[in-house]
């Protein structure tokens, strides 16, 4: 098991490294480069634009930016010895060994080029509120999922399974971004309006969400603070789930009356336990095997959803910092945020691997 | 003296001589359907499938047909008599209702949006298809270092959150042009099929019939056009109705933040993205038709997959 887990972790790292590729190739191959935001400035000739470009590095050949990005050499040395830390050891290792700080791998993003704050700070600001819609997206989706889906299996061609089959199609089929337009018009439109449309908090009444005096009122007034929170939640979540629910519903719903059909069940009805026991304990229980590994394979797309949930509902989250930074050609955030949510999907695989082979014994290896 | 293997009875005999005569080999005694004819069979059975079927057949004629029977060419709009700022809901003479701001006539500007967002969704889907099989046949076929590194390739863009890097891809290369937008969907759709195809080529190519074929002496190329890749089109087909459906939600999903198709090609998804601006005026006929438009599209191209799936799985009848 732990041999199991430490080779799909090393097996891990060369994809880690090819996605580190990829992310820096795609943001170098783009047209006009960092200094293209410049160009429509009369004031700024070549000659400045030179200057910028050595300030930032931006004048190295690229496997030397690259390097450097990455945090495999240190800027300070030359020749040979930019591999080597101020320690002695190889620069490439983690801070307390190597005492570099620079680059990728030693969590340092750089810095942001529209706002010169530090990439890590933007991030991590922006981290707070995707998290929330996230967690609580997430939790909503398994409830509504599960209970759906073994719904729909216990009462199967019932009124409400046909009912499920019918909004799973149409679930599945649906634009995210569509359903968050309508819900828009719905409920906070000119005819019913009763849910706010945007943002995170109430702005009338408290200060913006994660700027220092939003904690002074929150620690003032906590209950009324969360259940602002709460109230501009509700809109973006369902948008978020209602895909997953659709999907994974049926999931559910299959993967219970697969369950159901074993002989195990049959077997614990003919001892005479009653039907509950038998449909959570037996059933249900074996029923979710498939379903956590599928549900772990998905979670990182709530980050991907949550881009356009966000920009929809102006939820200051990590959505609206990519938007922003694709619009203003900001390549380290943009790198940042690429590379962390694909080292997600990584992690999200390999724990779903593990999980899997934790809860089912039959797995060996 | 009659070879025993030729075929008895009247019609058998006849077949038997035309196969001669045009110096083919006769051992063709029963007129048995094709793999195709009995997949078609088994599609025609499956009611949904014909549904989607008909519906895409229909949108299809729309997206070609649609902008040539229209009163007006979609360049010359004319300007309306009087403009009312949040538009007009649906009418007799304007059956989707009218935009806001530009007062555009929404059906036509669905009916137009409905040739782009097609074509963007089958021709990136043929771009994907194209570099899946490529792929998947050269690291199945070949194996050993070129398979690992392509398969690893494959893991990494796996890995990618596709649609953050295709955001970012179209706002930097795609500067609103359809061509480019289909060819970088393209670029990031192919990596199913090629897990798909190169499993197939790992399990054919140990298979009997490639053994002898290869004892024979038949050559690679033809081995593999003739011999594997004909097994491994079920799949590719299942899969690539689900590319469709995914690249329409996608462009849509791009083209209604802004980086996608220029507002001036109008496509499902950046007539939404004009709506947007337009909901505290509460025009609800803007967004809603052409988002039923993408809704009955990616059902459709769904049910077809799914009549697909059943056609091609031998373990189904009919």
């Amino acid at each position: 098991m732990t041999k199991y887990i430490i080779r799909r972790m090393i097996q891990a790292i060369p994809v880690l490294f090819g996605i580190t590729i990829v992310v820096y190739g795609i943001l170098l191959a783009a047209p006009g480069g960092p200094t293209a935001k410049f160009n429509q400035n009369p004031r700024i000739t070549e000659e400045i634009k030179e200057k910028f470009k050595k300030a930032w590095g931006l004048d190295q050949p690229i496997p030397v930016q690259y390097c450097r990005w990455m945090g495999f050499c240190n800027p300070e040395n030359v020749g040979l010895q930019v591999f080597i830390g101020e320690t002695g050891w190889p620069n490439f290792l983690p801070t307390p060994i190597s005492g570099a700080t620079n680059g990728v791998l030693h969590g340092d993003f750089g810095f942001s080029i529209s706002s010169g704050e530090l990439v890590n700070t933007r991030i991590v600001r922006a981290a707070l509120p995707t998290l929330i819609l996230a967690g609580v997206a997430l939790f909503v989706w398994l409830v509504v999922a599960i209970l759906m889906g073994v719904y729909a299996a216990i009462h199967r061609y019932s009124l409400f399974d046909q009912a499920a089959t019918v909004f799973a199609y149409v679930g599945f089929a649906m634009p995210t971004f569509w359903l968050g337009i309508m819900l828009i018009f719905l409920f906070s439109g000119p005819g019913l309006n009763i849910l706010p449309a945007g943002g995170m908090t109430e702005t009338r009444l408290s200060p913006p969400f994660g700027s220092d005096e939003y904690w002074v009122y929150f620690g003032q007034k906590p209950l009324e603070a969360l259940s602002d929170v709460g109230w501009h939640l509700i809109l973006p979540v369902f948008t978020l789930v209602v895909v997953n629910i659709a999907g994974d519903s049926r999931f559910v719903r299959a993967s219970m009356l697969e369950a159901l059909n074993q002989d195990y069940v049959r077997t614990a009805k003919a001892k005479g336990l009653p039907g509950r026991t038998v449909t959570f304990k037996h059933a249900l229980r074996n029923a979710m095997l498939p379903v956590v590994t599928n549900i772990g394979l998905e979670i990182p797309f709530l980050f991907t959803g949550a881009i356009v949930t966000e920009t929809i509902f102006s939820w200051p989250g990590i959505g609206r910092l990519t938007i922003a930074a694709t619009n203003q050609f900001d390549y380290p955030v943009l790198m940042g945020v690429l590379l962390i949510s694909a080292t997600l999907v990584v992690l999200a695989n390999l724990l779903a691997d593990v999980a899997y082979a934790v809860i089912d014994p039959r797995i060996k290896f | 003296m009659t070879d025993s293997r030729k075929p008895q009875g009247a019609v058998a005999s006849d077949l038997v001589r035309r196969a001669e005569e045009a110096g083919q080999d006769y051992e063709v005694g029963l007129e048995s359907l094709s793999q195709m004819q009995l997949a078609w069979r088994k599609f025609k059975g499956h009611r949904l499938a014909l549904l989607g079927l008909t519906i895409l057949g229909i949108l299809i004629g729309v997206a070609v047909l649609g902008p040539l029977l229209l009163p007006y060419n979609f360049a010359t709009i004319p300007l309306p008599d009087k403009i009312v700022y949040e538009g007009r809901p649906p009418s007799a003479e304007h059956f989707f209702g009218e935009t806001g701001g530009l007062q555009r006539d929404v059906f036509r500007l669905v009916v137009n949006g409905a040739r782009t967002s097609l074509f963007i969704g089958f021709s990136s889907m043929f771009i994907g298809v194209v570099i899946g099989t490529i792929v998947g046949s050269i690291a199945g076929f070949v194996g050993g270092f070129v398979d690992n590194f392509l398969m690893r390739i494959v893991d990494v863009m796996l890995s990618l959150p596709v649609l953050f890097v295709i955001l970012v891809a179209s706002r930097f290369f795609g500067n609103g042009n359809v061509i480019l937008i289909v060819v970088i969907f393209g670029l990031f759709s192919w990596m199913g099929i090629s897990r798909l195809v190169r499993s197939q080529f790992l399990s054919i190519r140990e298979r009997e019939f490639v053994e002898a074929a290869r004892a024979v002496g038949v050559t690679d190329r033809r081995i593999i056009f003739r011999h594997i890749l004909p097994n491994a089109f079920s799949p590719i087909v299942v899969s690539s109705s689900l590319i469709v459906a995914g690249n329409i939600i996608g462009e849509a999903f791009v083209s209604f933040l802004g980086f996608g198709v220029n507002p001036t090609t109008p496509t499902w998804g950046n007539i939404l993205s004009n709506a947007l601006t337009f909901i505290p005026l509460g025009n609800w006929w803007w967004p809603l038709f052409p988002g039923m438009a993408i809704i009955l599209t990616v059902l459709a191209v769904n049910f077809i997959g799914d009549g697909l799936r059943d056609a091609f799985d031998p373990r189904s009848r009919a």
